[in-house]
């Protein structure tokens, strides 16, 4: 028997790679997004710090932006360092 | 795109653009009650009943909560009311936290203001009403003698017994 695949559509799912299921600073899953935007994704990503801790980008943003001294992780105080691994 | 950057040195001025304008969307608080509904959640889910905390009315920016003195101190079995209050900014600024049961303590002034770190200085985003209480909670069993709000409290928190017989007599419930 000879099949002919006229079409087909590709379906793919992701998820991001984090050590936790929720953003510890708004409570909200990882694998969705942060209270201020509406869409999952890359317009919502994730950014670790190089103590390892892992927030959403908008949230650790936010929290840096209401700290005018002393940028800390605020899972473990320490200085906060952008990972760029 | 890799998962990892630092906005701030990379290219990715779109997203920084954003996190920027969102900063100015958290005045109508969705972000905030969003986080103060799943705390709730969690609170109504919680077995630790020596701790609880509830929305006063319809405003869920107003909460009272109620913590149990802890056991083997001069505050065991005694019940204690706060009020929560918290800001647009929650949690990026710690909410204002008083005693409404009146508390003889040497952090505690007598408004029913608190004297605690993570209050102020120490406060943290990752912070929530349940580890506030917490962290309340453990202060009325270990004082901070060396700042006190009441001095009274202070100078007699090592005389065990007169030190409970004020903490009794202040003691009103609300």
């Amino acid at each position: 028997m000879k099949l002919t695949i006229k079409n087909w559509t590709g379906v793919a799912t992701w998820r991001w790679v984090a050590n936790d299921d929720n953003c510890g600073i708004c409570r909200m899953p990882f694998d969705g997004c942060c209270p201020d935007c509406k869409l999952p994704g890359d317009d919502c990503p994730l950014v670790w710090g190089q103590c390892s801790h892992c927030f959403h980008m908008h949230c650790i943003v936010k929290w840096l932006q209401s700290q005018p001294v002393n940028q800390q992780c605020p899972m473990c105080r320490q200085p906060w360092k952008f990972n760029n691994k | 795109m890799a998962q990892n950057f630092n906005p701030f040195v990379e290219q990715v001025p779109e997203n920084v653009k954003q996190a920027e304008s969102s900063k100015k969307v958290s005045n109508d608080n969705h972000a905030v009650t969003k986080r103060l509904h799943k705390e709730l959640m969690t609170l109504m889910m919680s077995e630790d009943k020596s701790i609880s905390a509830f929305p006063e009315g319809d405003n869920l920016f107003k909460w009272v909560g109620t913590i149990m003195g802890p056991k083997d101190t001069v505050y065991e079995s005694l019940k204690y009311k706060l009020s929560l209050q918290f800001p647009n900014s929650y949690p990026y600024a710690a909410p204002v936290v008083k005693f409404i049961t009146p508390c003889f303590h040497p952090n505690v002034d007598t408004s029913g203001n608190i004297c605690l770190d993570i209050l102020k200085e120490k406060w943290s985003a990752l912070y929530d009403v349940r580890t506030i209480l917490l962290s309340i909670q453990a202060l009325l069993g270990e004082p901070n003698t060396r700042s006190p709000l009441n001095t009274t409290a202070a100078d007699k928190w090592k005389k065990k017994e007169e030190y409970k017989k004020l903490v009794l007599e202040s003691y009103k419930e609300v």
